[in-house]
């Protein structure tokens, strides 16, 4: 039944697109990378892989009245040599294709298609449609409802443990521009049963909210429950300040009921470390100050509470901006100080060091760039006591849309002793040069 | 029975008054434009107060909240999940699907090895580092791959 759905759902905007693209604006953005790699996994054969990929973007303004559009994203990828990722050596994946009318009041528009809706708690990937419009007095409201987009079976099981159909919405309420109330939640038809996973049936509601009594502070975030597994979802909220012109200091609350949050994502329920009932917390802060034009400095931090331990993470980046931004560099350090729970079975510690660095340069013609990172653990992982990778990038745009560029990047790491990998990308992009530079 | 019939009733009849109200004023109720009119630099944190300095009209969020300071990147998730319709006026659908998505063919910071200035998850050795990663919030994970259960995962998560 869904395959009929979606096979009807992308002919019905293929055939109407087809026939009325009159005075039409078209966008393609494209990107052909091919990758060529050597990897030498500790105790098997070298592998040599050469996977050629293409992303294809395209979008169609102005269709019909000036207010349809088009738009579609995809790739696929075939092998040239051993087996990049898992048995196949195609693959690829239809990622959105939608019509959408954009009316010209309310922020009102309607969608027909293969979308994502990011509408307060929900986010979701569905073949169906959406609306939303704005309403007098302040009041907002957004719908969808359409086929559930599956993915790979789950290993011994006949499905991915989703129900095939799913319908949501959110009511918004705004005052001015210093407060927002949403409602949201979504509800999806009844899950397969799985043999060996746990799952549920995806329904959520609840509530999301933005508050900024006073243009140095705004507060948002959102909650959600779980009516399937009568559990609260997720609580996650930010609090940010700017006591000065360049500062910004925030402070975040996430708190997650695995049953809650996670059950109607069967592959979780395979980690080892998954607890039905576990509330897990991440309660940090950070701060970012500009110091010029040129220079900017954040520090983070970030206390992760769940039952295999405690872990905390800090550190600190700058950006660097020079000749009118086209050299632009940046570092950065942080420690993560874990627990031994959430350490790589067999060894004691998940704790280590993490060092980056970056500079690039870009002009109309060339560009090239230079991107290390490099971990440092604080006992050995896999026989290592350190991984590192570098990358080194050159290309040239051809004419302003369309640009050759190369990487090779070497590394060293516990699991492949080394691995050297280089890509060539050509990418050919008619938007980004456009008003708006999407 | 018939009084609970009389309430639902009276709800659904003064819920479809105001929804047709409010179709007749939805012209009167102003849109944001398709597209940003100005060419924006790109490779620079994006300062909205630069044009829109204390600009605010009607329901809008002071643009100033949108700066894209480090600490907006980091938190992109709050702004974007009450206001996608503003992120669209700059960003394609496909600039969030590089990394939210279902499916991923292959890492973003390896897709955009040419730009390490932009803020990409899982840069050098993920494989290993995910062990650790997955453990200390798997939440993190969620959000970004969603129900994903693709080919990937499955491989060793079975």
């Amino acid at each position: 039944m869904k395959n009929v759905w979606c096979t009807v759902v992308c002919a019905v905007s293929f055939a109407t697109a087809s026939s009325i693209a009159l005075a039409a604006d078209v966008s393609v953005d494209t990107s052909t990378l091919l990758g060529i790699g050597q990897r030498d996994v500790s105790g098997a054969k070298s592998e040599t892989l050469l996977p050629a990929t293409q992303f294809l973007g395209l979008d169609v303004d102005k269709l019909a009245d000036g207010n349809l559009s088009l738009h579609l994203y995809g790739w696929g990828r075939a092998d040239l040599a051993d087996n990049s990722y898992n048995r196949e050596n195609v693959d690829g994946n239809f990622t959105y294709g939608y019509l959408q009318y954009r009316f010209k009041e309310a922020n009102a528009n309607a969608r027909l298609g293969r979308m994502f809706i990011h509408e307060g708690i929900v986010n979701e990937q569905i073949d169906g449609l959406s609306a939303r419009t704005d309403l007098p007095a302040g009041f907002g409201i957004s719908t969808f409802a359409g086929a559930v987009v599956h993915g790979k079976k789950l290993s011994g099981e006949t499905s991915d443990g989703k129900g095939d159909t799913i319908a949501g919405g959110r009511a918004t309420y705004r005052y001015l521009g210093m407060l927002e109330l949403g409602l949201s939640g979504l509800f999806e038809a009844k899950a397969p049963s799985l043999v060996s996973h746990i799952n549920s049936s995806h329904r959520l509601m609840g509530g999301d909210l933005y508050f900024s009594p006073h243009k140095m502070v705004t507060l948002m975030g959102q909650s959600s429950y779980s009516p399937e597994t009568k559990s609260v979802a997720e609580h996650s909220y930010l609090l940010s300040v700017k006591p000065l012109e360049g500062l910004i200091v925030s402070g975040e609350f996430n708190e997650h009921r695995s049953g809650g949050y996670l059950s109607a994502a069967s592959l979780f329920s395979t980690m080892p470390s998954y607890k039905p009932n576990e509330r897990s917390r991440v309660i940090g802060g950070s701060s970012s100050y500009q110091i010029s034009k040129s220079i900017g400095v954040a520090a983070d931090y970030k206390h992760y509470t769940r039952t295999l331990g405690n872990a905390d993470r800090f550190g600190a980046d700058a950006r660097l901006s020079f000749s009118d931004n086209s050299i632009r560099g940046g570092f950065g350090y942080h420690y993560l100080r874990a627990s031994q729970g959430f350490a790589i079975t067999p060894y004691i510690s998940a704790s280590y060091h993490e060092l980056r660095g970056y500079l690039l340069h870009e002009t109309k013609g060339y560009f090239a760039a230079l991107d290390v990172i490099a971990y440092l653990f604080k006992e050995k992982l896999f026989n290592e006591k350190s991984a590192w990778e570098g990358t080194i990038s050159l290309g040239y745009h051809l004419t302003p849309a369309l640009a050759l560029s190369g990487d090779v990047s070497y590394g060293k790491n516990p699991e492949f002793t080394d691995e050297t990998k280089g890509l060539l990308r050509l990418t050919y992009n008619t938007t980004f040069d456009i008003k708006g530079g999407k | 029975m018939n009084q609970l019939k009389l309430t639902v009733s009276i709800l659904a009849t003064a819920g479809l008054l105001f929804f047709i109200a409010a179709c007749a004023q939805m012209g009167t109720l102003p849109s944001l434009p398709a597209s940003h009119p100005e060419a924006l630099a790109i490779g620079q944190q994006v300062n909205c107060a630069e044009c829109h300095e204390d600009q605010q009209k009607g329901t809008l969020k002071p643009y100033k909240a949108f700066n894209h300071s480090p600490v907006f990147v980091k938190s992109h998730r709050f702004y974007a999940a009450s206001d996608d319709r503003l992120c669209s006026t700059c960003h394609k659908s496909s600039f969030c699907n590089d990394c939210h998505t279902n499916k991923v063919q292959i890492k973003p910071s390896t897709k955009f090895g040419n730009r390490p200035d932009r803020e990409m998850q899982h840069r050098g050795n993920f494989m290993t580092m995910h062990k650790i990663e997955g453990k200390l919030d798997p939440a993190s994970c969620y959000r970004c791959h969603g129900r994903a259960n693709n080919e990937r995962c499955i491989q060793c998560h079975r």
